[in-house]
């Protein structure tokens, strides 16, 4: 049997003993505490628990956080679950799992767009160059189209909040800045998406 | 002229659109993650952390400046991690929970410096409670001339 030592038992209590019941993952929290408990011991179950109950969704939040779908997200995902692999057995359960997790999904979309500016600007543009794919079959490709051609820092935002729907405070810990900062930033995000979505109608 | 959305509007209209969540199918990618969060959990006083983009397995409660010497990353500390020189400073790139909270000297000596950021820590100070990436400010030193 393995030392239960390890684990933080304090802040499972707390994390068990939070007001509402349902995460922010909408999985219940002693569900998810109990997964937590079971990851920071490295089970395996847990680990394929824990990939079947969010790979999907954290792929989808790289794929539109980048702009970019297949081969780029794919990296990023694996980039991101051998990092989540490394830090999952340290999560102090201050956030919810989903959350964690998107935060390390940032700062490897952070990392790739910084060190491949270019490449990045290359995939941004051949995205805004495809106009008649994009505009013409409705307003889901509309806003699509708008969204990719929003700088990906406010991209993240918007599906954050709108996709992912995760509050102010969660997204806060995502993007390591102050819910003053997420809110101005969803503001700035929305006034040139609607701009942008303006243009195309 | 063109109409003005509303942002309600638009707020909704996002919500709305249906992005379907597509299952991922990656046995190796699923293998290898359930494989490191096994080999990392095992060793719950050993902590993989990135100094200049070198990764390194550090002892839990050590500071990054020990850590980065031990590991042969030649991190500039001139006072000697007496806080005064603040040439070990490093920029958190992520995981800036996983340090032990900022000191008075140590907050004192990077306003002293000029330095004082939430993302900027004195190495010599900071201790690693779990998964780190940081960048030295200052070029790390030289190899010592052979005597």
């Amino acid at each position: 049997m393995k030392d239960l030592t390890f684990v933080d038992a304090p802040i499972l209590r707390r994390m068990e003993s939070e007001s509402s019941p349902v995460s922010a993952t909408g999985a219940p929290r002693s569900e998810e505490s109990d997964l937590v408990l079971r990851l920071r011991l490295g089970d395996t179950d847990a680990a394929n628990e824990f990939f079947d109950r969010y790979a999907a969704r954290i792929r989808r939040f790289i794929a539109q956080s980048l702009g970019a779908e297949k081969s780029e997200a794919d990296d990023l995902l694996q980039e991101t679950f051998i990092a989540l692999a490394e830090a999952l057995p340290f999560f102090r359960g201050e956030s919810s799992l989903f959350t964690f997790a998107c935060a390390i999904a940032h700062r490897k979309v952070l990392s790739f767009v910084r060190t491949n500016a270019r490449r990045a600007h290359l995939i941004r543009a051949a995205a805004i160059l495809e106009p008649e794919t994009r505009h013409d079959v409705g307003s889901h490709r509309d806003f699509d189209s708008a969204l990719l051609q929003l700088p990906p820092e406010y991209r993240e935002a918007l599906v954050l909040k709108y996709v992912e729907d995760i509050s102010v405070a969660e997204i806060a810990r995502v993007l390591a800045i102050s819910e003053h900062a997420v809110e101005s930033r969803l503001a700035r995000a929305r006034k040139l998406l609607r701009k942008h979505l303006g243009e195309s109608q | 002229m063109k109409p003005e959305l509303d942002e309600s509007k638009l707020a909704v209209e996002m919500t709305a659109i249906d992005r379907p969540v597509s299952q991922i199918d990656d046995p190796n990618l699923k293998r290898a993650f359930a494989k490191r969060l096994k080999e990392v959990a095992a060793r719950p006083d050993v902590v993989p952390i990135e100094i200049d983009g070198r990764k390194i397995d550090v002892s839990l409660g050590g500071t990054l400046l020990g850590a980065a010497l031990k590991n042969d990353i030649r991190l500039m500390h001139v006072c000697g991690a007496r806080t005064l020189c603040a040439t070990c400073r490093v920029v958190v790139e992520s995981g800036a929970d996983n340090l032990t909270p900022m000191r008075p000297a140590e907050r004192f000596s990077l306003r002293w410096h000029l330095s004082i950021s939430p993302r900027t820590r004195l190495a010599c100070q900071a201790r690693v409670r779990g998964p780190v990436e940081v960048e030295s400010v200052f070029p790390l030193c030289g190899e010592l001339p052979n005597s």
